[in-house]
């Protein structure tokens, strides 16, 4: 028995490296044939991905809807902006550091809502996602307000340009947000292949059925909560590295906007994560594109991308909830 | 004391109006099993609709009627374009598990949420705009000191205590209250009793509609109209919704005036900025000790 599982513990590892690897050689091609707008866009995404990976695991595979990943997100950016402008650790160490921070926050709010089901939990998580940004203003000698910090990735070191020669700025947001994104990949696609993920689908379709099966669900919940908390303050830590860490980075909408991200792609796979990124993030461009050919005044053309999207959200949930990766890809997942 | 008696009278006013938010939320909970985070978009359309009528030179009781009208409609509308469909789909594979059965309607109320903020912001422009109010804003005196409470006041708490009478008489005494009551205890057994059950939902969410418009009318005039100002205002409502018991219309309106208290004291005493915090610790407060709220029922859904 031991020898079967440890086969199989492999056999998902390798596969998740597999996806990983395709996933980083899919990123460096296009990354290299977009110009600098489009490669600052792409690095959006990948940032966005990490944050839409952690509504997929807590909302798509375990059944808890939380309108407060923004709230998290915030949590990870300030922990690592207080640590590059205090300490000034560099990116690659107050990353790690606000991650441990992140999943305290998410241990926190785990087990405070893990008990809260669907439209109460969302409630609350969204009351948390307004009531955490105006912290900054609470603690405004350390958190500095609105005014927020400002950070940024900085520039490659000299192995970098040795070795690659020199990044443009926006290729250099690319190269620092894809490794993160890659290991997220990694994480999320094991944990959804292995044992874990089905405990989580099973608490998920029926926390009665999977207590019987010896899951220790409200255990398992908090696990998540932890877990989704840690991607979300990634993605929350490499956003503010786009220029600045403050209270309006971090808005209400922002979470909606993960969570829009999630339902429009297919909110329980990953592929469903990652198309429903691009999506949110290229969507503004290209009803720009298409805006153009007719004259518009500003003010229809500011708000269309929201009206879009809002529709499209719409009509994901009453016709095709599985979303664009549709369900056939969620079998196993 | 001065500062006290403000407090007091700012948060009876501002609750009351809470307590009608509440209470919208409430007769759709109960009514379908649905919190409808798009209500207070509704009721920003219809406000708009009334803000546009009266500058076109329309009177403001006219104007007042028929956003109340269109609050209605638009309930219904949605009831029926949007989370019917939505119910009648039980048996696809997302909607296979209870806990996405909860979360797939509020994730549907957040889109109509988000369509209704964006046309309004293509129809009407996004910067603020004023309400008017149909009495006087000037506060009255009481020994000597200008008071917080003004004739306007005194109308939407008058405007709001009638419509919770109202509200209540129509559950408890005419045969369709009766209906939806039955509806909101058991659609099945209703059902099968032959309640038009699908009637009845729609019903609540005009219902919900028209009270929450009512809303909007009433809060607008003491701060400004834009796509996203009454954002606030649903989740003070949630709160206090959460905090009366979210299927119980009598706690909606003593979770309403609570949570109007509360937040008038906090914005009084300490900083504007606290009043969010304020809010998050009242609602974790009661969902840890009371997660039924004050006057929920002993079968509601385990939280």
């Amino acid at each position: 028995m031991p020898a079967v599982s440890k086969v199989k513990n492999h056999s998902i590892a390798r596969k998740s490296l597999r996806r990983t690897i395709f996933f980083v050689a899919l990123i460096l091609l296009a990354g290299s044939t977009f110009e600098p707008y489009n490669q600052a866009q792409l690095a959006l995404v990948l940032i966005l991905f990490i944050g839409v990976l952690s509504v997929t695991l807590l909302t798509g595979i375990s059944g808890q809807l939380s309108l407060g990943q923004g709230a998290l997100m915030a949590v990870g950016g300030y922990c690592m902006a207080l640590l590059m402008t205090n300490l000034s650790y560099s990116l690659w160490v107050a990353i790690p550091l606000a991650l441990v921070g992140s999943a305290l926050a998410g241990l926190l709010l785990g087990v405070s809502a893990a008990r809260l089901t669907g439209p109460y939990l969302a409630g609350t998580t969204l009351v948390i996602a307004l009531a955490i940004p105006t912290l900054a203003n609470r603690f405004m000698s350390v958190l500095k307000g609105d005014e927020g910090l400002p950070v940024d990735v900085g520039y490659p070191p000299v192995w970098f340009t040795n070795l690659f020669g020199e990044p443009s700025y926006e290729q250099w947001q690319l190269y620092v947000a894809l490794p993160f994104a890659a290991i997220a990949l990694f994480f999320a696609s094991n944990i959804l292949l292995s044992r874990t993920g089905r405990m989580w689908r099973a608490i998920r379709d029926n926390e009665t059925a999977a207590a019987l099966s010896g899951v220790n669900f409200s255990r398992q919940k908090i696990i998540v909560f932890v877990i989704s908390a840690t991607f979300a303050g990634l993605s929350g830590a490499l956003y503010g590295l786009r220029g600045l860490v403050g209270p309006s980075v971090y808005p209400v909408s922002l979470s909606l906007l993960l969570l829009t991200a999630a339902i429009l792609g297919g909110i329980r796979s990953i592929f469903g994560a990652f198309i429903g990124t691009v999506i949110v993030v290229f969507l503004p461009d290209w009803i720009d594109a298409v805006l153009h050919q007719f004259e518009l005044s500003e003010q229809v053309s500011n708000f269309m991308p929201a009206l879009v999207s809002s529709l499209l959200l719409i009509l994901t949930v009453v016709i095709n909830p599985a979303g664009v990766a549709g369900t056939h890809l969620h079998k196993h997942k | 004391m001065d500062t006290f008696l403000a407090a007091l009278f700012s948060g009876t006013s501002r609750g009351a109006i809470y307590a009608l938010v509440a209470l919208g939320l409430v007769i759709v909970w109960r009514g379908a099993g649905i919190l409808n985070y798009a209500q207070m978009g509704q009721a920003m359309f219809s406000t708009y609709i009334a803000s546009t009528m009266i500058t076109n030179g329309n009177s403001y009781w006219l104007a007042f009627v028929v956003a109340i009208f269109v609050g209605a409609v638009m309930g219904a509308l949605l009831d029926i374009l949007v989370m019917r469909p939505l119910s009648n789909k039980k048996k696809t594979e997302l909607l296979s598990s209870e806990s996405m059965r909860a979360a797939v309607p509020v994730i549907a109320s957040l889109g109509i949420l988000g369509v209704l903020q964006a046309l309004a912001g293509i129809i009407w422009a996004a910067e603020e705009r004023g309400f008017p109010s149909p009495y006087a804003q000037e506060g009255f005196t009481v020994a000597g000191t200008v008071m917080p409470f003004t004739s306007f006041d005194v109308f939407v708490i008058s405007v709001v205590l009638t419509t919770l009478l109202l509200t209540s008489l129509f559950f408890k005494k005419t045969g369709v209250g009766l209906a939806m009551r039955a509806t909101a205890l058991n659609a099945e057994v209703a059902r099968l009793s032959g309640i038009r059950t699908n009637f009845t939902r729609s019903l609540s969410w005009a219902f919900s509609g028209a009270a929450s418009s009512l809303a909007g009318l009433l809060i607008t005039p003491t701060s400004n109209l834009s796509p996203n100002t009454l954002d606030l205002v649903l989740i003070i409502g949630f709160t206090a919704a959460v905090v009366g018991g979210l299927d119980s219309p009598v706690g909606a309106v003593i979770g309403g005036f609570l949570v109007g208290m509360v937040i008038s004291f906090v914005s009084f005493y300490g900083a504007p900025e606290d009043v969010f915090l304020a809010i998050l610790a009242v609602l974790i407060l009661v969902l840890i000790i009371r997660p039924r709220g004050i006057l929920g029922a002993k079968d509601a859904r385990r939280v």
